[in-house]
This record gives structure tokens, sequence and C-alpha cells, in this order.
């Protein structure tokens, strides 16, 4: 990994909780572990909704600043989050538009999404608009099911993506 | 979408077996037997028989040795050599042990018989030249390589082309000529052609996709190519003159990447207006939808002129939620109907185009 330092004092904002909506309907949260994601048994698809995706992500460390997660930089936020009956947009901004860390911020979100997430879910994750210099590369990279599957194949780049998603199952708790 | 078409999409096989995304299918073209690759690094070999109607069991399972997945096969057109590409930057060639037509034994293995090294990042595509003795390699690393294989199983490097700027995704060989297409991430198609005096050269550069090109189909007449994208487009270039390469045509039936097409031949005598049939295009990607066109040269084409085309059948959701990775015509005559297909569910299907 490069040493480069992207943003040395990015901006933190206050956290909210989970959504209280979803505590209340589904106790099953509530006692999440680490690998009881929401994979259903049965076949009859249930409904999700953009808190809902922004809970998998909200928690996801940074990988310039572990100590942060992505909501905490506001780099992912519920409202850039879009939820079609199977598709899924999701928008995150980088903290700086030179982040050299866009492409491993947009893996590790993909990859917390493809392991958590019923596979009946077609997800596309993009740099908001305007917030990155390499704004389309970034994108082009993170959409390329075939680059993303050879990155995950690589031993150094998935130990970096652990890191970054060992934290992710706190969902904002 | 309601629409009236002359063809439908009948099941006829479902093929599991691989542990991980299945990337890409491949009919022998000679011997009843499709090979289909995974993620999970292995290759799978079905044989099938067609009397009375088409029956698929399992042949053998290969676990490769690849490292790392298995990105894409090919057949060498006698049938009796497989390539492997492989994410581990290595390709992989494979013969049957005792390599001995005509004695069908089960018994006798399929072995690597050489490995070849070059690529210097994953190995995506592989595909072999009319003639067999020539096999084209791509990769990530920007490069596509041309081997010839000589007896023994060696081969040799005959160039290496650097003119793509992007990963490479897709290599492609015309069916009678030996001029070599592929496909990148750089949106654009390069075509080559081999110098007998000196090097393999691109000779032309076909730009209009605006996304990854992920595959390409040449016609079995060898005058169209066609091209699938993450534009969600479909396009047809036409051989204008014996060097020059046009876009006739911009197929929009997609809603997500078209990531594979193929051109067969199509069923004999379904042409719809008694023009020269160019067979039939499948197409199929992350929307899970297979298309079939059939094409046809207008009796009054002219040299520019776009191929007629027909949307003759569709289908929804041709795996589930899955994503349909890769699509091939069966090459066997009289079964110029029949399809495969491989997805992210990591099954093998094999379906029929039928009257509707």
């Amino acid at each position: 990994m490069t040493s480069e330092v992207f943003n040395a004092n990015p901006t933190i904002v206050a956290t909210a909780a989970p959504t209280a909506r979803r505590r209340a309907a589904h106790s099953l949260w509530l006692s999440d572990d680490e690998d009881s994601d929401i994979y259903d048994s049965d076949d009859e698809p249930e409904p999700i909704d953009a808190d809902e995706i922004f809970d998998l992500i909200r928690s996801i460390s940074d990988p310039e600043h572990r100590s942060m997660t992505l909501e905490q930089l506001a780099v992912v936020s519920a409202p850039q989050i879009t939820v079609a009956p199977s598709r899924i947009l999701i928008e995150f901004t980088p903290t700086v538009p030179h982040c050299g860390m866009s492409t491993l911020i947009g893996l590790s979100i993909r990859v917390r999404l493809l392991r958590a997430l019923p596979t009946r879910f077609k997800v596309d994750i993009r740099v908001k608009p305007g917030s990155h210099q390499s704004e389309h590369a970034v994108n082009k990279q993170l959409n390329d099911k075939e680059r993303v599957a050879a990155a995950l194949e690589n031993p150094s780049l998935v130990e970096v993506l652990e890191t970054c998603l060992q934290g992710a199952g706190r969902r904002g708790l | 979408m309601d629409i009236v078409l002359s063809h439908k999409i009948a099941s006829v096989a479902e093929l599991a077996g691989h542990d991980d995304r299945a990337w890409h299918v491949a009919w022998n073209p000679s011997k009843p037997l499709l090979a289909t690759c995974s993620a999970d690094k292995s290759v799978r070999l079905y044989s099938y028989t067609v009397d009375p109607s088409p029956r698929f069991s399992l042949h053998t399972s290969i676990p490769t040795g690849h490292t790392k997945t298995v990105r894409g096969i090919a057949w060498s057109p006698s049938g009796s050599t497989l390539a492997t590409a492989s994410f581990d930057a290595n390709i992989g060639i494979w013969k049957r042990e005792g390599q001995d037509e005509n004695d069908e034994e089960a018994a006798r293995e399929w072995e690597c018989v050489s490995i070849l090294e070059g690529h210097e990042t994953e190995c995506k595509s592989v595909a072999w030249s009319c003639s067999g003795t020539l096999l084209a390699s791509c990769s990530r690393d920007k490069t596509v390589w041309v081997w010839e294989a000589q007896p023994d199983a060696d081969f040799e490097c005959m160039g290496v082309l650097m003119e793509h700027t992007q990963d490479v995704k897709y290599v492609a060989w015309h069916p009678t000529e030996e001029i070599l297409a592929s496909a990148s991430y750089d949106d654009t198609i390069k075509l080559y052609l081999d110098d007998p005096s000196e090097d393999w050269f691109c000779f032309s550069t076909l730009t209009g996709h605006s996304s990854t090109v992920w595959s390409l189909a040449w016609s079995p007449n060898g005058q169209y190519l066609a091209s699938a994208s993450d534009d969600c487009t479909i396009r047809i270039w036409k051989r204008i003159t014996k060097h020059e390469w046009e876009c006739v045509l911009v197929l929009e039936d997609h809603e997500r990447t078209v990531y594979a097409i193929t051109w067969g031949p199509g069923k004999p005598g379904t042409t719809q207006t008694g023009g020269e049939s160019l067979g039939w295009l499948a197409s199929t990607g992350g929307d899970g939808r297979i298309n079939v066109w059939a094409f046809e040269e207008h009796p009054d084409s002219t040299q520019k002129s776009p191929p007629k085309h027909t949307l003759i059948a569709r289908l929804e959701n041709a795996h589930g939620v899955s994503d349909v990775n890769s699509i091939a015509w069966c090459p066997r005559t009289g079964y110029e109907d029949l399809i495969a297909t491989v997805g992210d569910d990591g099954v093998a299907k094999i379906w029929k185009v039928v009257s509707a």
C-alpha cells in the first residue's frame, strides 16, 4: 500500500443511531453477530430500504484513518443510497477529490454487500458526481465484476479489505 | 414487456456442480462434449447424446491446478485439445491421455501437457485460429499474445501485441482467415494481421462503444463482427473492404452489461424475407436475459447497409437472479438451435430455440 497521505485532517461528523423502525421490526438485528447476516432461508423476498443498506456499510473502517468509520467521515450516508426492488445504487463521497483510497473504499462497500445481501440484488457503486478527479475511472473499476473477482483473489488486497471490514458488523451500534 | 416473437427458448438441461461462479462455456467442435470453467478453479466436461433428444451427463471434472479462477476455455478446431485461461496469469493446454481417436474409454483422463507462461497478470480469454495452428491469449496486463502450436505440445510466442491502453477482455479469431480481434476495458476493439515479413500488427481500431467491450463473435460467413459491451449495447461491424470494418448497427435490448454473445448458423430455412441467412446471434449478460436475433442479408444490400435483423426469441431471468456470463451455440450439424449458458450461480444450462 502507498504511504502517501491523501487527507491528513478529515472532518468528522456525529453519527446517528441505527434506525428505530428497524430495531422494532427485526429483533434479529439486535442479536447481531459478525456472521449472521441477512440471508433468508425461505424464498420469500423481503423488501429492504436505504437505511438497512446504510446500516450494513456505515461501520466499515476508512482505509486511511482506520480508527474512523465511513459514516464518521461522511463518506457514506443513507440519502446517498437508492433502492429499487432488486437494484441498489450506492454513492459515496471521498473526503478529498484526489483520494487515492477511493477504489479501496468502494471495494470494501462492494464486498460487505456481497457477503451480507441475498444474491438477488444487483449493486452499483459510484463516487458522488463531482467528488473525485478520477470519477469515471473509479466507477468503472468498481463496477467491473471481473476486476472485483480478481482483486478478491489477491491475498494482500484481501488482507487490507478484511481490516476495513472488521468492524462492519457493528452497524452503527 | 409483452412482445410476440416467432420463437421461444425452452429449457433442455440444468447442470449444477461448480462450487462458485461459472465464467465460460465451450462446445467441443467435433465430439459430443461441453466444457465449463469456474472461479472454483475446475473445468467440468459434460458428454451428451442427442438421440432421441439431447441428454447430458458429467464426463469428468478437472481440478486444473490453476491457483486462481479459470476465466476462459477454448477447444482447438480438431476437438482434441482444450486451452484454459486463468487469473493466475497462465494458460493450460489439456489433452486426453494416450490421445487415441475413436476410443471412447472413459478411463483415460485429461492431463495438462503444457503451461504457457508470459502474461504478467490475470489471463482472461484464449482462442484458437481456424486452422488450429495459432492460439491467442489476452490479459489485464494490456497485452495480446499470439502463440504457434508446434508438435509435442510446444508453443512458441509469435508476437506480443501492446495496442490496448487497458485490460484486454476477450480474443476471437475470424472463422476462415488469420485475422484476430481483441476487446478491451479501453472501450475499443482491435483487429490484427500477420505481416509475413514482419510481425503481427494492428490494422484497425474499432471505436464506438462507450464502455468496456466484453465479448466478440464473428458471423459464420466472416463478413460481420458483433461486439458486446458494458454500455448495454451490441454493435455489428461490417467488412466494407478487405481491411476495413465499420459499425452498421447498434442493438439496444439489454438493461445491464452484455457479457457474452455467440453467432451461429441458426436453423436452416428460417429466413424471414427470403434473403441470404446470416445465422442467429444470441446475447446475454448482467440482466439475466437471453436475446436471439435472426440475421439476413438484404437482397439489395449495399457496401455499408446493415443486415436485416429480427428478434426471434427472448428469455428473462435465464439463471434466476444471477448474471449470465457466457453463451454458446452448439456447433453440431442438425443441432444449431441448442445454446449453452453459464452464470454466477455456477450452473450450466442448455436451451433449445423452438418455434413459438
